[in-house]
């Protein structure tokens, strides 16, 4: 990101290929829209870019990354007049899932999915952000601002109810 | 743990969405257009900027030579007022010949119509201070003592070691000597050499009347307020002898006016003051 902030275009390149599929998927499974996933996808970089000569690396690039997409979700939340607090206890029933999709895939990886998609938004996004991003539970309290202990929590309950799923099968 | 690794292992196995491609095009290509845009300077030129470094540049140079010129005015007063502490030998003299010549040069470029750049003259000043400082160190400090009588000059002939003096300097300069004579025999057939024009380029006879003025300067008493103290009070002490009260007088309180705290040892105490 130095590199680029110092005029580099390449160096946006390469950062660009190395996140692009996680940071997609895990904007595409959080708001559950591809439309709206594209959209938040695409803020995000503009964000990057325009922030280029700003950026001081106080932590991995990837924190911050996903700090914005957070935040961005978060906005995209509030909008919608929910909140991913609010959402942090209560299972949300899913909204319909892609038939084709779900008898395409392998009926666990189904059940998977359709789990994910019943979490509790701010416990799917410390899943997400685990799986996606490969960040720990100290990374991830940073990106989402919430203390260590609560998110150990919701990525520990993720975690069980995914199983629980899975296992259901 | 293992359960941790399990669903982690069948999360992977989802499908891997990946962004439209259109995407990516239009991302990468806002990347590119942010970098070559404009290379993003630390301070945005604005209109009142351009000019701001240009003229604060011009004033700092303003400013930096006034403060040198006035530091260079102000020097030669300085060394006036300041007492040397010099060796005896040689520092006696020189002081007391220089800002006389300082002086006399003032006084003549307010004299001359057609005075020369400031350099030069301080130039040709520093010069002749310097042969008058050379010169002065060779004659013996008491005789120079007894020259700056200002009684006029027939009255008081001026004293043979002086000229003695001045005779081994001309053998080495002719013109230093013909400047040393000039204040000994008479204020009057100074300006003779003067009234010649041609014999000499402009800046010698320039430099040449600053010296014949500055030697007479020195052969003022008000000389002695240039000599380290002692040597003043032996001028002083001197000029008891000599039966010279009144200038004796004038100069210990002019002595006392410039040295209010040195302190007169008794010995020469009862040398320089009125029994």
């Amino acid at each position: 990101m130095l590199a680029y902030g110092g005029g580099d275009a390449g160096a946006f390149e390469t950062l660009y290929a190395r996140h692009r599929g996680g940071l997609f998927r895990f904007v595409l499974r959080a708001v559950r829209d591809r439309g709206v996933a594209e959209e938040l996808f695409q803020e995000v970089w503009v964000r990057v870019i325009e922030a280029r000569e700003r950026y001081a690396p106080k932590a991995r690039f990837t924190t911050w990354l996903y700090t914005i997409a957070h935040n961005l979700l978060v906005d995209h939340w509030r909008k919608k007049g929910l909140s991913l607090v609010a959402l942090d206890d209560d299972d949300v029933a899913s909204e319909s899932a892609n038939p084709a999709r779900q008898a395409e895939a392998r009926e666990a990886l189904a059940r998977l999915v359709h789990a994910l998609e019943s979490l509790p938004a701010a416990q799917r996004e410390a899943f997400l952000l685990h799986q996606e991003a490969d960040l720990s539970v100290a990374e991830i309290a940073a990106v989402t601002g919430a203390g260590e202990e609560a998110a150990k929590s919701r990525l520990r309950y993720a975690m069980a109810k995914l199983k629980a799923a899975v296992d259901d099968g | 743990m293992a359960d941790d690794d399990d669903i982690s292992r069948r999360y992977r196995e989802l499908p891997r969405e990946e962004p439209p491609r259109h995407l990516d095009d239009a991302i990468l290509a806002a990347a590119r257009r942010a970098v070559h845009t404009r290379p993003a300077p630390l301070v945005v030129p604005s209109g009142r900027q351009r000019w701001y470094f240009p003229l604060a540049a011009a004033a700092i140079i303003v400013l930096a030579v006034a403060v040198t010129v006035h530091v260079e005015r102000e020097r030669p007063s300085e060394e006036f007022v300041s007492t040397p502490s010099a060796p005896a030998a040689a520092a006696p003299a020189a002081p007391a010949v220089e800002p006389s010549a300082r002086e006399m040069t003032r006084n003549e470029t307010a004299a001359q119509p057609e005075k020369p750049k400031p350099e030069r003259r301080r130039k040709a000043e520093s010069d002749d201070s310097r042969q008058l400082r050379d010169q002065a160190a060779v004659a013996p400090p008491p005789e120079l003592q007894k020259a700056p009588e200002p009684a006029p000059p027939p009255a008081v002939p001026p004293p043979a070691p002086t000229q003695d003096a001045v005779g081994s300097i001309a053998q080495s300069s002719g013109m230093i000597a013909e400047r040393t004579q000039a204040p000994t025999p008479a204020p009057a057939p100074a300006p003779a050499p003067r009234a010649k024009p041609g014999e000499r380029v402009k800046a010698a006879t320039s430099a040449e009347r600053r010296l014949d003025e500055g030697a007479r300067a020195a052969s003022s008493l008000s000389a002695f307020a240039l000599q380290s103290p002692e040597q003043w009070l032996q001028g002083i002490a001197d000029l008891r002898k000599q039966g010279r009260h009144e200038e004796a007088d004038r100069e210990l309180a002019e002595f006392r006016k410039r040295h209010p705290d040195y302190r007169i040892p008794p010995t020469m105490r009862e040398r320089v003051e009125r029994r």
